[in-house]
């Protein structure tokens, strides 16, 4: 169970060669800058490679939710090797095969169906938020 | 027959998704690889020096590497560093901003102006180096490589990743000591079959092809050729028993 004032970490892949990487990031914009602000809090994977300390910190203190690009899942490997607990794994390859007509294409800038996809995610990631907070005593939910 | 892995040059990009910085060097880069030179680089995800295999780890030893930050953190130059091998060069957006003199540079998701100025100005920055590090002339008036009668025009092309691409190494004794030879088994596959056989005169032109992915210095020439040789001839030797 998390404690009160407690966020949730959302760590996105830092995908630079696929669109599913795009998706990731743009998803985890969604939440963190639109959906959920004040609870959330979007910590880069560039920071956790070099083993930043305050960024590992964030991460062992709280739960996480990591969204990968591809199998490869650098972003759930980096929470893990961080000392981090993560709550639940995303990967955009899986969710795009739930999701077909939705294909991403452009890695610089997502075309409509890869916007939409991010969007599609954000909110199934809002609702894992929602219920990490739920379980935390007096939490917010919006 | 094996293609012998053409010189590139590789682009790692911190991508840093707190700051605007982090989205220039991510569009900069994209612009490198897809726009101004997708024949001459290639490029990796950071993570991937941790989170992937010694293939990935070996990117920064057989690519010269050019690492762009957002922020003097410098995550992706001292990542680079740490796990894969020394950047050959590394910019840092807020640096080349401020040298510049561009406006502030604003929007993780969508840029301003200034910050789409940035990566146009990041984005040439490292194309100059990309050049640079492949001992070409680009002359930008002209768009085209100095002294080159034919100007190499460059198609662009989606960026792919090189994650889990499994860059070949072999190990080999030089001196009593263990060194590790990017794209070695490559070569060797190569020249056998080219036809080359292990013979004396062949010394020096399986040390130019080293050379081309691996440091040598000049006093350890002589050694490497006879080691490669040796090498070469066992190679030779097992691929003929296996076949």
């Amino acid at each position: 169970m998390m404690e009160k004032n407690k966020k949730v970490i959302i760590v996105p892949c830092s995908g630079i060669g696929k669109p599913y990487g795009t998706v990731s990031r743009e998803a985890a914009y969604d939440v963190t800058e639109d959906l959920r602000p004040r609870q959330t809090q979007l910590v880069p994977l560039a920071l956790l490679v070099l083993g930043d300390e305050e960024s590992r910190a964030v991460v062992a203190e709280n739960q996480a939710i990591t969204i990968d690009g591809c199998k490869l899942a650098c972003a759930a490997k980096m929470v893990q090797q961080s000392g981090g607990t993560i709550a639940q794994e995303f990967a955009v390859l899986d969710f795009y095969r739930t999701h077909k007509d939705l294909k991403p294409q452009g890695i610089a800038e997502l075309n409509e169906g890869g916007q939409k996809l991010a969007h599609a995610l954000a909110e199934e990631v809002t609702a894992v938020v929602d219920g990490l907070l739920s379980a935390n005593e007096g939490g917010e939910n919006a | 027959m094996p293609e012998l892995p053409k010189k590139k040059v590789g682009i790692v990009s911190c991508s840093g998704e707190e700051l605007a910085e982090g989205t220039i060097t991510r569009l900069a880069a994209l612009k490198v690889l897809e726009q101004l030179r997708p024949a001459d680089t290639v490029t990796i995800c950071l993570p991937l020096f941790l989170a992937g295999g010694e293939g990935d780890r070996a990117f920064a030893k057989f690519y010269p590497t050019i690492a762009i930050d957002g922020c003097d953190k410098r995550c992706a130059a001292r990542g680079t560093e740490m796990y894969s091998g020394n950047p050959a060069a590394s910019i840092v957006v807020t640096e080349l901003v401020e040298q510049r003199g561009l406006g502030k540079p604003e929007g993780k998701r969508r840029l301003n102006e200034a910050g789409q100025q940035a990566v146009e100005v990041t984005a040439g920055k490292v194309a100059e180096l990309v050049d640079g590090l492949l001992h070409k002339n680009w002359n930008r008036t002209a768009g085209a490589e100095e002294e080159t009668t034919v100007p190499e025009e460059q198609e662009p092309v989606q960026a792919t990743c090189s994650c889990g691409s499994g860059i070949p190494v072999q190990e080999v004794e030089i001196n009593g000591q263990l060194v590790t030879l990017i794209a070695l088994p490559v070569i060797f596959q190569h020249f056998k079959e080219e036809g080359k056989t292990a013979t004396l005169d062949m010394a020096s032109e399986l040390l130019n092809a080293v050379k081309i992915y691996n440091p040598v210095s000049l006093d350890e020439e002589k050694t490497y050729a006879e080691t490669l040789l040796r090498e070469f001839a066992l190679f030779y030797e097992n691929e003929g028993t296996t076949k």
